[in-house]
Order: C-alpha cells, then structure tokens, then sequence
C-alpha cells in the first residue's frame, strides 16, 4: 500500500479538489502526520468557508494559532488582509510626504483599497509571503485550499502579476535612463522589490524539491473528471503532483445488499482512478464509520497517509 | 564656478544641445505611459497589480500633477483623481 510519507520533506504543500471531497479534513491529518514525524508545521486554511476552526474544535484565525496536535493553524481572511496591507502601505508612507499629498495619497490608497478583487489580491500576497517561507517558526506549510479552479488561478497569479510588474519597471526604467539615476528613485525600488519577491514566489511554487499539491477526490464521476483537469493545468503550469488521496473509500465486508450494490459501484470508479491516474501516488482512505472531528480521529487518518517509521 | 565647470558645461551644450528636447519629450512620453499603465483603474481598466502599487502612489501624484498642466489642463481632469 502506498503512502505519502515522501511529502514530509517538502516545504509546502497545497490541497485541492472539488468541493466537499475531504481537503480540510485530509490536510488536517496530514498536517498531524507532518507534526507527528517531527515537523514545526503551520495549517492554513485559503477558503473563505473556513472550516479548520470546526475540525480541530478550536477558534482559529488570521494569525497561526497553537492547535491540539502539536501544530499551528492559520485562516487567512482576504477582507484582513487588505486592511492590514493598507494599514502597513499608509504607514510606510508616512512621514515621507508633505501633509497635502500624504492627504491625496490616502484617499487614493482607500479608494484602491475598494476596488473589487483588492481582497482577493491582498489574500494572494499572504499566500506569497507564506509560500517564500517569511515565517521561520515553521517547516512546513500546509494549505487547504478554496474548490480547485480558484485555486488554480491563484497558482498562475504570480506568473501574471510578475509579468506585469516587470512591464512596468521597464517602462519606468526606459525613462529614468533618460531623465535620472534609477538607483535612488523609490518607484523603482518599490518596484524592484515587489519583482524579487514575486520572483521568489514563483520559484519556491515551481520547484518540486520545495513544493508539491495533493489532490483529494471521491470515487465518483464528477470528482475524478475534475481531477483529471487539475493534474492537467498544474502540469502546465509547471506545478509538482504530490499525489492523489482517494476519500471515503467503503468498506468491502458488509453484508448489506444496498452498500455491497454501492460498492460494486464504487469499484468501477476506484479501477478508473487507478488506470487514469497509474502515474501519481494514490492513497485510499476508508469510509470511517462517523464524522472526523478533534485530534483522535486525526490521528487514525494521518497513519493512514504517513506510515510511522518508528 | 571655475574655468573648468565653464569649459564642460560649453563641450556639454555643444555636443548634447540639440538633443536635449528631443530628450526630455521622449522621457515626458514614456511618463505617460507609465502613470497611464498605474492608473488604469481609474480610467476604468482593470488592473491586476493596483495593490501593488500602492506605495508609489504619492510619489506618482507630483508627476500626475505636471501630466495634466502639460496637457494644458489647469486642474485635474480626473474627478476621482483629486489634484489641483
């Protein structure tokens, strides 16, 4: 039977799928597994129907949180975000500025600050910061991610957002050669730096050493059509498969005549997953015979993902 | 100013004069398109690096200030883009 014990060496790792197939509670356990091998490991949950709080029974939020199970946990909040990312771009620009055009700044940076997709983009940018490490309290980071298409969109953002940002210093730099010394002109430092890091983003994103995205499904056909499509897409976008966790596999033993017809159903699906998908890792996960919640159950799941070596 | 900065400054006029307009309206031209790349937003493109561009803002708005004198607008013709 295979494992994911492979994973534990990674620095990051994303899970994804369709909704309702599992990815909280199989990044869960396997942020327990992760802890339990030894590793500081940081939980955060991208979906804004955040249920992280729920599986680990206690409160968790925009900052990592000690969680049952020797980890921390972390749900980012878009809205969050972009407050405190204006809150950190008012603050950098006081004191630089005389009081009128710190006034206009302002009014322009809340007005920015509403624009639709700011919190999206400001969720992204944490999401960055994690992914490039900027927090050394951990070794790994987990990420639950939202249903997968918003995921995948996030995982090209950096590619966007990096081609974008070197139009513009490009173009600030074709005219700084003519007028002035680029080295001293803060637009383009700031430009720099956001480059450097979305460069960096990008890099720890595509490395398979570093990073690798798990995709969780069911033994039915919409989830594993849907799965298909996202190995697709991560391929080309350059992303590291780190395996397939097939949930609530049921049981083979039971006498019931409705659950052994389910069975025989599920079987088909369970071949087609080992057939189209014979190329990546696949664990099965049983059907477990009531709801996943608190740290005991964790436990059972994470042996199931990660085969304790000691 | 000695001899030395006179002499420099003649072989610097001699030599770069005649360019210099040509000079400064190409760098004026490619500002543009800058502060037009910065502002999309505002003119109604959507642009997906706004956030990003918040710290440079009020660095922009001096330049944003000569764009619309240059173009011969004493105020700024943008409403939700209070200047002058």
């Amino acid at each position: 039977m295979t494992h994911l014990n492979r994973l534990l060496d990674k620095q990051v790792l994303f899970f994804g799928g369709k909704g309702g197939v599992g990815k909280t509670t199989s990044a869960s356990a396997m942020a327990v597994a992760a802890s339990r091998a030894g590793k500081r490991v940081l939980l955060v949950s991208t979906d804004p129907a955040h249920s992280t709080s729920d599986i680990f029974e206690r409160r968790v939020g925009p900052e990592p949180v000690p969680l049952p199970g020797n980890l921390h946990g972390l749900e980012i909040d878009g809205e969050f975000e972009s407050k405190r990312y204006i809150a950190e771009v008012k603050k950098r620009i006081e004191g630089l500025f005389g009081h009128t055009i710190q006034k206009e700044a302002n009014k322009q940076i809340d007005l920015a600050a509403s624009m639709p997709g700011a919190d999206e983009m400001a969720l992204f940018d944490r999401i960055g910061a994690l992914v490039r490490g900027q927090d050394d309290r951990f070794d790994l980071v987990i990420f639950d991610t939202a249903p997968t298409g918003h995921t995948l969109r996030l995982i090209r953002m950096p590619e966007l957002m990096e081609a974008w940002i070197r139009a513009l210093s490009r173009s600030r730099q074709a005219m700084m050669g003519i007028q002035h010394d680029e080295q001293n002109d803060p637009v383009m430092q700031s430009l720099s730096e956001r480059l450097e890091h979305l460069r960096e983003f990008r890099a720890r994103l595509l490395s398979p050493r570093v990073c690798a995205f798990v995709l969780v499904l069911v033994a039915e056909r919409l989830p594993i059509e849907e799965t298909a499509r996202a190995i697709d897409q991560l391929q080309d976008a350059g992303v590291a498969i780190g395996g397939l966790i097939v949930n609530r596999v049921l049981p083979d033993s039971s006498p019931d005549p409705f659950l052994q017809s389910r069975h025989a159903q599920e079987q088909v699906y369970l071949d087609e997953i080992d057939r189209r998908f014979a190329s990546h890792r696949r664990v099965r996960v049983p059907q477990l015979p009531s709801d996943v919640h608190g740290v005991t159950t964790l436990e059972q799941l994470a042996a199931i993902l990660v085969e304790r070596t000691h | 100013m000695t001899l030395r900065d006179n002499i420099r400054d003649f072989f610097h006029g001699a030599a770069y004069g005649a360019y210099e307009r040509e000079l400064r309206l190409q760098a004026a031209e490619l500002n543009d398109l800058f502060l037009l790349l910065c502002y999309m937003e505002i003119v109604g493109l959507p642009n997906p690096a706004t956030l990003y561009l918040l710290d440079v803002y009020p660095y922009l708005l001096e330049q944003f200030h000569l764009w619309h004198k240059r173009m011969g607008m004493d105020r700024s013709p943008l409403g939700n883009l209070p200047c002058c």
